[in-house]
Order: structure tokens, then C-alpha cells, then sequence
């Protein structure tokens, strides 16, 4: 027993500042490599769903008929071994014939031409009209039987290839990742904030109060999923706030009774007894309490929420109640990708593999989290 | 005595992996234990007592190492394969241990958990097994027990459920059973009774006994031969007559004389009356039929008292005797009838009238592992209190009163970062006496406030609480089961049975010449009773 001299003089004490449970917490969060990680990884998905689509040179939902399920490629779109094919099937249909290689520099394609009869201006509208070559020029020699034609070829880049519509799939990502993200936070937030409220009034309240509340969570368990979202798309209409609240407002039964178990437990402890015999209000056992030390569960149930409510969500896009093109989610791109993946394996790999990140990092962060709010794990 | 060694432990060591890097917790102990002997080992908490004794029995938890030779009859217990060490414990050696609430398994009928060591050592089918049972259950004392061999634990009492771990011991008849704190968790007289079935069964059955406690009082009236331990070391050992007589070492001495002295005067008549029960009476009820009355258990029944100014109060009995909860249902932390006045008003029933009161009347708790809030620094523990209470205080302030409250109850004040269980048992006891000394109270309810602690720590505390007393003119309502300690600290007593008052009067009264016989039971019981100066239950073998 290393129990301490009462008598030890008063001068030895040193003065710290003090501090709270969130503080340390922090402290211990930032000493674990894997939740630092997991966080910076997430903070980077964040970033790319917010300014991502912003600085893409592809909105989400601009369709390149040309380039339907083209491939990932570092290379730009269209390549050189498309334009040419490209360009001789124009000039044959201008009546045109090359009569020499055509140069192709930068974004321009300058080749020199002959015609068989007399040819002007009016040719470059055949130009004008193909998806691969635009503001093109010409310089006619005087006969007009020959000339050289200068096409300006815009170069696209699709770093993760394009779907089946011609979309960039980087951009719809991105796009999808911020959707999944907003709607897997909002909505666990959401259900964190009710859930572990209801959950810890109702059990530290107990009695009949308990029971009201509980029955109401019975009552709301027993309404189908599905029928709930619709009755709310009804009553409020179409929109991406209503996902939110639809899917916030059935996960947090789950938690409520988490938490409900917990501070049932937790309530006969004796320092809850300690609080009220100090006169503690009950919203202060509740808050200082109750809620403090049944956080490792929820936090652990958080993270096992966001992945739930990104699938729901996904769920819900599927059967057309969710998130509409050209909108798009990860979960949508997924099934999407899915139908495509013999042609077109990019388009499941890519959003696939991004959900995937974001779920572990979820899962480590919680992890850490967890571990950092139980002050007994050092 | 010249009889053979049967279990010789020779450096034995054990070490713990923890992520502060690795804890001795056993530093090389010797140990021997001769047929039929009662050898104690001794030790405070923390001391390796428990921990030498699970290396032997390869009980340790999975970051644990043994090391060191530890011979039973020839064989090395210590890093035997588990197969083999299988037929020697639960058979050879046994072990009971300190909780006999939880060592039961709940789902098992009393019968099927006793017929489990016969069926795996003797191969006996479980019918076969029965009336060795029955023979156990009567051997350990337990009443009726063609009844008791299908009771499931929780029909049982704590002592009753200890006798089934005894039995379960004993099934096989070992040559060695070590008891691992036995008693602790038991009433004073239970515990009586217990160590008196041990005893009792010891010289019949003649098998050695090692019992491992914190109890001087078993120590000197069981035990042959003593070792005391002290952080994972023996520091002395001998016969237990010469060691009680002429400890050698100072850590012995000073457990010794680890037991609280001392005497309260009384505050005197004139003293001003702070709190007067009449009649308290505290109903729970049982169970409420749709129709006809409700069943009600009456915990406190028809008790008075009045607790001055200055004065302390203890109040005994054993556990059920409805103690605490008078002392609850005096703070109003528990409906009661009667009138509880407060400086002659009545305390108000509501929560929130009573609010504010609360300041002035506090509570301290028996258990400081589990009054303590795990997820709270221990700085914000002490100044919960004034955030209730003082909520404009700026957060400096408070601060600083929180350095000043535990500079009061002896600890520094840069531990307040900390969290509980990074302290003892007793400087927890003392952070649960600071949250409560910030208030600046006038009354405070003890609920076995050092019944959990070690001997010389409950000693300090015992001195920390005086001292507290004297310096601002506190009242204690001082609730145990432990007569040294509420002999140490009150000046009346009340002694209390079934909720009902059996006996009150000033400590050194009741003390010296107790008139009801369940007081006399109760003094008998306190093992320690040779500090009371009679000898009268020297030891028996």
C-alpha cells in the first residue's frame, strides 16, 4: 500500500492546471498512430468530397457520348490512335483526302488535305459537328483542290475511367463519397444525440416514465423500414434532408436501448448514490454520470452506425427513394459498378475500394476513440 | 512437530507483463507447509500473498509468469503441464476464496456444482456422487440438506454458500487447502462461525490449511506458523506464539499495532442538537398483488435518535440489520415515515426543497473503488460538489479549493489530473472524504467508510476523520460492523438487529458491559476481541 505521509509538508506540492475527461481524452487519441491515420485519411475523403467536384475538370454530370466506358488511364482521352481513324473518317466524309501524315501537336491537329473538286469553308461544318474534333480551321489554296486543315482536339483525362453514360467516375465519386459521408454522419449524429438522451433519461428516470418511454421505442421498432421512409417522402417531399431524418430517426431505437441498459446498470453504482447525496440534479448525474461512463459502448455502436446508414442509404437509392441521378452515392455507384463488372471493372474497384477505405478508417477511429475516453487504457 | 513436508516452495517469483514494462508482483519466496499445519500468510493488499498462491495452482492471468520450484510431494507445480497439475488441484490441494457470492455459478443447483469435483476426479456418475454429497453437506453444516443439495446459490446466505465452497474443497479430501481470505466478505458472527467449521474440520480430517488474510485476529487464533508478507517479499517468519509476542521486523510491529486506538470523548451535554429522529421506519416493498395488501419489508423499524453537535454515533450490526439504511433515509435519500428535524425543523421531503441542504449533510460511501466516478478526474470528482452547490464560483476558484480540500485529507493537490483507479483503497477513501469536506458540511453520514481498506490504512483514516472532527466541530454517524473501529471513533453506540434499536448507550458502556445478548454475540465475534483485553477465546486446537 503506497498510501501518502499525511505529513508531508505542504511545500512539495506543484501546481498543474487542471483538466477535463474530453482533454485527456485528446492527449491519449493523439498517441494512437492508427486513429491519427484513420482521422487524417477521413479528413482527406472529407476535403475530396467537399472541393473535389469543384476542382475536377469534369462536372459529375456531364456525358461524353464518345467516351462511353472508356477505360483508367493516365493517358488523355481521346488518344492518338483514336484521332487519326477519327480524322480520316471526317475527311472522308467532307470528301476530303489527306495527302500527308497529319501532324498532331499539343491540342492541335494540322493535316494537309486534297480535294477532288473545289472545296471551301462550308466543308468545316463536318467538322463541327464530331464530338472529337472542334474549332477548326482552314487555309484553301487558290484552285481549292487542296489545303491545310487545322482541328483543335480537346484532350480529356479520366483517371478512373468513365461509366456507361460517358461520366467521369473520378468526379461521381467524389460526389458519392460526399453524399455517403454527409448522410452516414448526419444521420449517426443524429441518432447519437436522441438515442443516448432518450436512452439515459428513460433508464436513469426509471418507473413508469421508463415504461412509456420504452413502449413508444417498441411501438417505433415495429413499423417496417421502408414504409416509415415512404410515409415521410410523402408528408414531406423528395428530399435529401428527409434521408437524413428518416435514417437518423430508426437507428437511434437501437442505441436508446443501448444506452437505456447501460445507465440501468449504471445508476446503482455508487457513485451515481455519491452525486445525489451531494444534491446533484438529476440532469447533472445525467450529463456528469450516466452519460460519461456508458460512452464506450455507444462509441463502439457509432461506428458499426455510419457503415449501416451508408448501406441504408444506398438501399434506399436503389429503390429509387434515395439519392436521384445524376446524383449520385457510393452506394448507387456500387450497384451500378456490380452490373458492369465484366466490361467495365473499374466502375465497381473504384467506389468500391473508396468505401472500403472509409469504413476502416471509421473502425479504427472508433477503435481509438473508445479506447482514449476509458481512462483505465494507458 | 516433526512431521513431513508435503508442499516446499523454494524462490519462487512471479512477474507480470504489464505496458509500464514488467511488475514483480512475488520476489523470490520461501515457503513450506508440513501435513496437517495451519500456516497463515499475511499481508496487506498488494503485498503478493494472493498471487504466490495462484502461481502455485497455475491460476495466474495470462500476462502473469511463474518462476522458482514449488514441490508437492516430490513434484514441481510450477510449470507443469496443465493435464498433470489437473490431478493435483481441486483434489491434493484446494482452494475456498474470498467471494462466495460470486464463486458459485448461478445457473447450477448446489448439487451439480458439488458433484463436479467428485465426477472428475473419482469418475463417480452423478447418482453415485449423491451421497457423498450429502455426507459433505452435512460435514460443512449445512441445514437440512436433502433440501439444499437442489437449492440453486441464490436460496442460499453467504455463509451458507461459503460452507458449499468448503464442502466443494473438501470433496476429495486434499492434503493442502488453502483459503484465500475466506471470511472477509462475511458478518462478524458468520465469520465466527466459519473459521470455526475450519478449525473444527482441520484437526478432524488432518489436512494442512494455508490461510491467506489481513486478519491478525484468525492469524493468532488458527494459525501454527506465520509468514509476513510485504510487496511480493517475506520479511519475517515464525511460530505465530513468538511472532505475536516479539515481532522482529518493523513492518510486522507496525502491522501489529496497526489496530485503531483511542477513545471520543463526548461533546457534552450543552452541545447543540443538529439532528433528531423520531420514529423513523423504512418500508420496501416486496410484492404488490392486483388484489389485497401489498407485502412490505420493514428495513429500519421504529428507530429515534439525536446526533449532536461534535458527537459521533456509531451505529452496528450486521449486514440486513436495515444500518445504512437508516443512515440514507436520515439524509432523505430514501422515503421514509417518521420526522427527521434537522436544527429543530423538519427536512423537507421534496428533492428539490431538500437540495440545498444537502450541502450540510453528507454521505460517505464503503466501497472507494466504486464511489468514485471511473471517467472523472479526481479533481472534478472533489469540486462536483461545488458545482452544484456554488454554480457562480469561476472555475479558478474552484480549482483552488479543490488543492485546498485534498491538502486537508493528506494528499497532493498535482494528483488531481489523475483518475481513480490509478490510487489506492485508502487515498480513494480519502478523495471520497475530501468531495465531501469541500462543502464544508456539519454532519456526515460514514458508511463503513473503512471496512475495505487495510488495517493500517483504516488506521490513518480513522486519524484523518478525528482530526477532521476536531478541527471543524463535525458530527459523524459512524455506520460498521467493525467494533475496534466504532469502539475508536464514537462516543455512543447503537447497536441495531433486524431494524430495530437492540441497544444504545456511551461507547465505553456498552462496550464494557453489554446487556443484550446479541451484543455480547456480536463483541464475541470480533476476532480481534484481544484488544477488548479478554482472552477468553484463546486459540482452540
Amino acid at each position: 500500500m503506497t498510501d501518502v505521509d499525511p505529513t508531508m509538508p505542504a511545500q512539495q506540492y506543484t501546481t498543474v492546471a487542471g483538466r477535463s475527461l474530453w482533454q485527456d481524452a485528446w492527449l491519449r487519441l493523439r498517441r494512437n498512430r492508427a486513429a491519427v491515420a484513420s482521422a487524417l485519411v477521413l479528413l482527406l475523403f472529407t476535403l475530396a468530397g467537399i472541393f473535389g467536384p469543384m476542382i475536377s475538370p469534369h462536372p459529375y454530370d456531364k456525358i461524353y457520348p464518345q467516351f462511353v466506358r472508356v477505360a483508367p488511364s493516365l493517358e488523355a482521352y481521346p488518344r492518338a490512335d483514336t484521332i487519326l481513324p477519327g480524322l480520316e473518317r471526317e475527311l472522308a466524309r467532307a470528301r476530303l483526302a489527306a495527302s500527308g501524315e497529319p501532324e498532331i501537336s499539343g491540342n492541335d491537329v494540322v493535316v494537309d488535305f486534297t480535294a477532288q473538286r473545289p472545296t471551301d469553308e462550308r466543308v468545316l461544318r463536318y467538322f463541327q459537328r464530331s464530338d472529337l474534333f472542334g474549332n477548326p480551321k482552314i487555309e484553301l489554296a487558290e484552285d481549292g483542290l487542296s489545303g491545310r486543315l487545322t482541328l483543335s482536339v480537346t484532350r480529356n483525362y479520366f483517371l478512373l475511367g468513365t461509366d456507361n453514360l460517358g461520366r467521369d467516375m473520378m468526379t461521381r465519386i467524389f460526389i458519392g463519397v460526399r453524399m455517403s459521408l454527409a448522410i452516414g454522419l448526419l444521420a449517426s449524429a443524429m441518432a447519437l444525440v436522441l438515442g443516448v438522451s432518450y436512452g439515459a433519461v428513460s433508464g436513469y428516470l426509471g418507473g413508469r416514465v421508463d415504461n412509456v418511454m420504452m413502449r413508444l421505442v417498441d411501438i417505433l421498432y415495429s413499423l417496417p423500414f421502408i414504409f416509415f421512409v415512404i410515409l415521410m417522402l410523402v408528408f414531406f417531399g423528395r428530399s435529401i434532408f428527409i434521408i437524413f431524418i428518416a435514417i437518423g430517426a430508426t437507428e437511434w431505437l437501437d442505441m436508446a436501448r443501448i444506452v437505456r441498459g447501460q445507465t440501468l446498470s449504471l445508476k446503482r453504482q455508487e457513485f451515481v448514490q455519491a452525486a445525489e447525496a451531494l444534491g446533484a440534479t438529476r440532469r447533472g448525474i445525467i450529463t456528469r454520470h450516466i452519460i460519461p461512463n456508458a460512452l464506450g459502448p455507444v462509441i463502439v455502436f457509432v461506428t458499426l452506425l455510419v457503415p449501416k446508414a451508408i448501406l441504408l442509404e444506398s438501399l434506399l437509392s436503389f429503390l429509387g427513394l434515395g439519392v436521384q441521378d445524376p446524383l449520385t452515392s457510393l452506394g448507387l455507384l456500387i450497384s451500378e459498378g456490380a452490373q458492369n463488372m465484366r466490361g467495365a471493372s473499374w466502375q465497381l474497384v473504384w467506389p468500391a475500394a473508396t468505401l472500403t477505405v472509409i469504413l476502416f478508417a471509421l473502425n479504427f477511429l472508433g477503435d481509438g476513440l473508445r479506447d482514449s475516453l476509458d481512462p483505465k487504457d494507458r | 512437530m516433526t512431521k513431513e513436508t508435503i508442499l516446499s516452495v523454494r524462490d519462487l517469483r512471479v512477474t507480470f507483463d504489464t505496458n509500464d514494462g514488467p511488475v514483480e508482483a512475488v520476489r523470490g519466496i520461501d515457503l513450506e507447509v508440513r501435513a496437517g499445519e495451519t500456516i497463515a500468510v499475511v499481508g496487506e493488499s498488494g503485498s503478493g500473498k494472493s498471487q504466490a498462491t495462484m502461481a502455485m495452482m497455475g491460476l495466474l492471468a495470462k500476462n502473469g509468469q511463474a518462476s522458482g520450484q514449488a514441490l508437492y510431494r516430490g513434484q514441481d507445480l510450477i510449470g507443469m503441464p496443465e493435464k498433470q497439475l489437473n490431478r493435483i488441484r481441486g483434489a491434493r490441494i484446494t482452494m475456498i476464496f474470498q467471494e462466495p457470492m460470486t464463486s458459485l455459478d448461478p445457473l447450477y443447483r448446489i448439487g451439480d456444482q458439488l458433484a463436479e469435483p467428485l465426477r472428475y476426479h473419482r469418475g463417480l456418475s452423478r447418482k453415485a456422487a449423491r451421497p457423498r454429497i450429502l455426507e459433505l453437506l452435512k460435514l460443512v453444516g449445512i441445514p437440512d440438506p436433502e433440501r439444499r443439495i437442489d437449492s440453486y446459490p441464490y436460496e442460499l446466505s453467504g455463509g451458507q454458500r461459503q460452507r458449499v465452497m468448503i464442502a466443494m474443497a473438501l470433496a476429495n479430501e486434499p492434503d493442502i487447502l488453502i483459503a484465500d481470505e475466506p471470511t472477509t466478505a462475511l458478518d462478524v458472527t458468520i465469520q465466527a462461525q466459519i473459521l470455526d467449521l475450519l478449525a473444527d474440520l482441520q484437526k478432524r480430517l488432518g489436512m494442512a490449511v494455508v490461510f491467506i488474510t489481513h486478519d491478525l485476529g484468525i492469524v493468532r487464533r488458527f494459525a501454527d506458523r506465520v509468514y509476513v508478507m510485504r510487496s511480493g517479499e517475506v520479511v519475517e517468519t515464525g511460530a505465530t506464539e513468538r511472532l505475536f509476542s516479539a515481532p522482529e521486523h518493523p513492518y510486522t510491529r507496525m502491522l501489529l499495532d496497526a489496530e485503531p486506538e483511542g477513545t471520543k470523548p463526548p461533546p457534552g451535554e450543552t452541545a447543540r442538537e443538529l439532528i433528531r429522529a423520531d420514529h423513523v421506519k423504512v418500508k420496501f416493498l416486496i410484492h404488490k398483488p392486483w388484489f389485497g395488501p401489498a407485502e412490505y419489508l420493514t428495513a429500519v423499524d421504529d428507530v429515534s435518535l439525536t446526533l449532536r453537535q461534535g458527537q459521533t454515533i456509531g451505529i452496528v450490526g450486521e449486514s440486513g440489520s436495515g444500518k445504512s439504511t437508516l443512515g440514507r433515509a436520515l439524509l432523505r435519500l430514501m422515503d421514509c415515515d417518521g420526522r427527521i428535524a434537522y436544527l429543530g425543523k423538519e427536512l423537507p421531503r421534496d428533492r428539490q426543497v431538500m437540495r440545498p441542504k444537502r450541502r450540510e449533510l453528507q454521505l460517505v460511501f464503503q466501497d472507494p473503488f466504486g464511489s468514485l466516478s471511473p471517467r472523472m478526474t479526481v479533481g472534478r470528482i472533489i469540486t462536483e460538489g461545488l458545482l452544484i452547490h456554488e454554480p457562480e464560483l469561476p472555475a479558478k476558484e474552484r480549482d483552488r479549493r479543490a488543492q485546498q480540500a485534498l491538502k486537508e485529507v493528506g494528499l497532493d493537490p498535482a494528483m488531481r489530473n489523475r483518475y481513480p483507479h490509478e490510487f489506492s483503497g485508502g487515498q480513494r477513501q480519502r478523495i471520497a472524504i475530501a468531495r465531501t469536506m469541500i462543502l464544508k458540511p456539519r454532519v456526515i453520514v460514514l458508511d463503513e467508510p473503512t471496512s475495505a481498506l487495510d488495517r493500517s490504512v483504516q488506521k490513518q483514516i480513522v486519524a484523518l476523520l478525528r482530526d477532521l472532527q476536531a478541527e471543524n466541530g463535525l458530527s459523524y454517524l459512524f455506520i460498521s460492523h467493525d467494533m475496534a473501529v466504532v469502539r475508536a471513533v464514537s462516543d455512543y453506540v447503537i447497536v441495531m438487529k433486524g431494524g430495530k434499536i437492540v441497544e444504545q448507550g456511551d461507547t465505553a458502556q456498552v462496550f464494557d458491559s453489554p446487556r443484550e445478548s446479541y451484543t455480547k454475540a456480536l463483541m464475541a465475534a470480533a476476532l480481534s476481541q484481544e484488544r477488548f483485553g479478554s482472552h477468553s477465546r484463546a486459540r482452540q486446537s
